[in-house]
């Protein structure tokens, strides 16, 4: 058998790194040679070609700058909340692919929201808007923040359900992740006990939408005690 | 890849020196053996075959070294030669190992008081500050080493393949040995050196699967000159390259197939390490 030509032995002295990968380090003031020498790189004078930080972000020489040529205005909201908004077209669409499903049993939430993808964020909370009601096909069971009035009568027209909760941030935290054992707390604030105590919201602390929603397994008792007691500014 | 380790080791039916002069049936045997068969789905994964080295202390019980190979991974032991992925290691490796401890003072740091050497003018001289300028003889130095961490990052990844190129590597220029076990049954190295001048075994880096110490193997080979022992966990690029020779026992072959191999799940067995 003829010897075969072997390749020279790979040592620690015969690696080098591949042809291309390494570059060589820019070094200004190194003689002319470089083309970056004398002044490197920094033309002549003025005080960009001075050593330390230059002048401040935002300073424009003297002239007035962009951040002070118009006034303030206004203020902004600390208790504003951003609705996460998702139309009726598009849970249908989210249906016929398979992508939710929504029965009795199991009402449509921000978990199954958020993890099919018919929602990228459930900011401070779900809002069903009536956007397509035309299209809308299956009797929807969905528990949201907040619903739309357009968005009610479609869903309630087709032999659906809406339930609209009070989430806290950590109340919503706990629905997105799913966990059975926490107890969501009831709303303090005035405006919000009042919204969610109109049947015309379908607010779950509602008695109305409470006895309408009595037959399923997912309404929970102490909403109904909820209910009787942040609803007895009602009496008053 | 194989059942047992008894398994991984064949009966041949002749002497074989190269590799080469197995004849078809013999091949066979020992790929079916490691069950890695040449399929048309997967024509790399031939298993590459190696004669067994013989061992420090030949018993009558263990199978005779001449007449048995061993069925290597491809994937670990076969791996196409890529310097580049070795270069990369190397100096990783190297960068890791640099102290960083150059250090220097500026002309904050050293000694002396803020004290304006002389008047601003009138001296006919060029103007002055502290004592400690750059500019002056016995002043700081500017932009002076200071201590640093010159170590790299590479990702995991690179450095199995350039542990899988490596070993590769010293297989093709038939630099690796494979012995039954690396066990030596006392602790005289004077004896033990005999036996590895014998063997042929100086500039040999041993990869041992077992645990160094209860097998006090470290201990007989700490004062062997050019000779080393290290564990498969223990064992990098840099170490492959630089000794001349790497002899492994069969349970470090299999820790570097399970830790390295890149052929299909469904083709390899997970063998429990001991």
């Amino acid at each position: 058998m003829a010897p075969k030509v072997r390749a020279p032995r790979i040592t620690l002295a015969s690696l080098k790194p591949a042809p291309g990968s390494q570059q060589n380090q820019k070094r200004v003031g190194r003689g002319q040679g470089s083309g970056y020498g004398g002044t490197a790189g920094r033309g002549a004078n003025g005080q960009k070609s001075r050593s330390g930080p230059g002048p401040r972000p935002g300073f424009e020489g003297g002239q007035t700058p962009i951040t002070k040529l118009f006034p303030k205005r206004g203020f902004v909201n600390q208790n504003a909340k951003l609705w996460a908004p998702v139309n009726l077209e598009r849970i249908q669409h989210w249906i016929d692919q398979g992508r939710l499903s929504s029965s009795p049993e199991q009402p449509i939430t921000a978990r199954e929201l958020l993890q099919s993808g018919c929602v990228h964020d459930v900011h401070d909370g779900i809002k069903i808007l009536g956007d397509g009601a035309a299209k809308l096909k299956t009797s929807l069971y969905i528990v949201a923040s907040r619903a739309s009035q357009s968005a009610i009568s479609a869903i309630e027209d087709k032999g659906g359900k809406v339930l609209c909760k009070y989430h806290n941030k950590l109340a919503l935290q706990q629905t997105v992740k799913g966990s059975q054992d926490q107890v969501d707390a009831a709303p303090t604030r005035r405006a919000d006990i009042v919204w969610y105590g109109q049947h015309h919201n379908r607010g779950y602390l509602s008695p109305t939408t409470l006895a309408s929603l009595d037959h399923l397994p997912w309404v929970d008792e102490r909403w109904k005690t909820l209910a009787k007691q942040l609803g007895a500014w009602k009496k008053q | 890849m194989l059942a047992s380790l008894s398994q991984r080791i064949r009966v041949l039916s002749s002497r074989t020196v190269h590799l080469r002069a197995l004849s078809s049936t013999q091949v066979h045997h020992a790929q079916a053996a490691s069950k890695l068969v040449d399929t048309p789905e997967h024509p790399a994964l031939t298993p590459v075959l190696l004669s067994l080295s013989p061992p420090f202390v030949q018993k009558a019980s263990d199978p005779t070294p001449e007449d048995f190979c061993v069925a290597l991974d491809p994937t670990v032991f076969n791996h196409p030669v890529r310097r580049d992925i070795l270069h990369l290691c190397v100096v990783h490796y190297l960068d890791s190992l640099r102290q960083g401890s150059a250090n220097t003072k500026t002309r904050g740091e050293v000694r002396g008081s803020g004290i304006k050497i002389r008047r601003q003018k009138g001296s006919g001289r060029a103007r002055l500050g502290d004592g400690q300028s750059p500019m002056l003889v016995g002043g700081g130095v500017a932009f002076g080493p200071k201590p640093r961490d010159f170590s790299t990052k590479l990702p995991r990844k690179v450095i199995e393949m350039g542990l899988r190129v490596a070993l590769s590597a010293k297989l093709k220029e038939q630099r690796l040995g494979i012995m039954q076990n690396l066990s030596w049954p006392n602790v005289k190295t004077k004896h033990l050196a005999q036996r590895i001048d014998a063997l042929g075994c100086r500039k040999t880096l041993f990869v041992t699967g077992e645990g160094e110490l209860p097998k006090d193997l470290e201990r007989v080979m700490r004062n062997i000159p050019a000779v080393d022992v290290v564990t498969p966990k223990d064992l990098n690029v840099y170490q492959i390259l630089k000794w001349p020779r790497l002899v492994m026992d069969l349970k470090a072959v299999e820790y570097f197939e399970q830790t390295l191999s890149k052929a299909p799940k469904s083709l390899q067995t997970a063998l429990p390490l001991p």
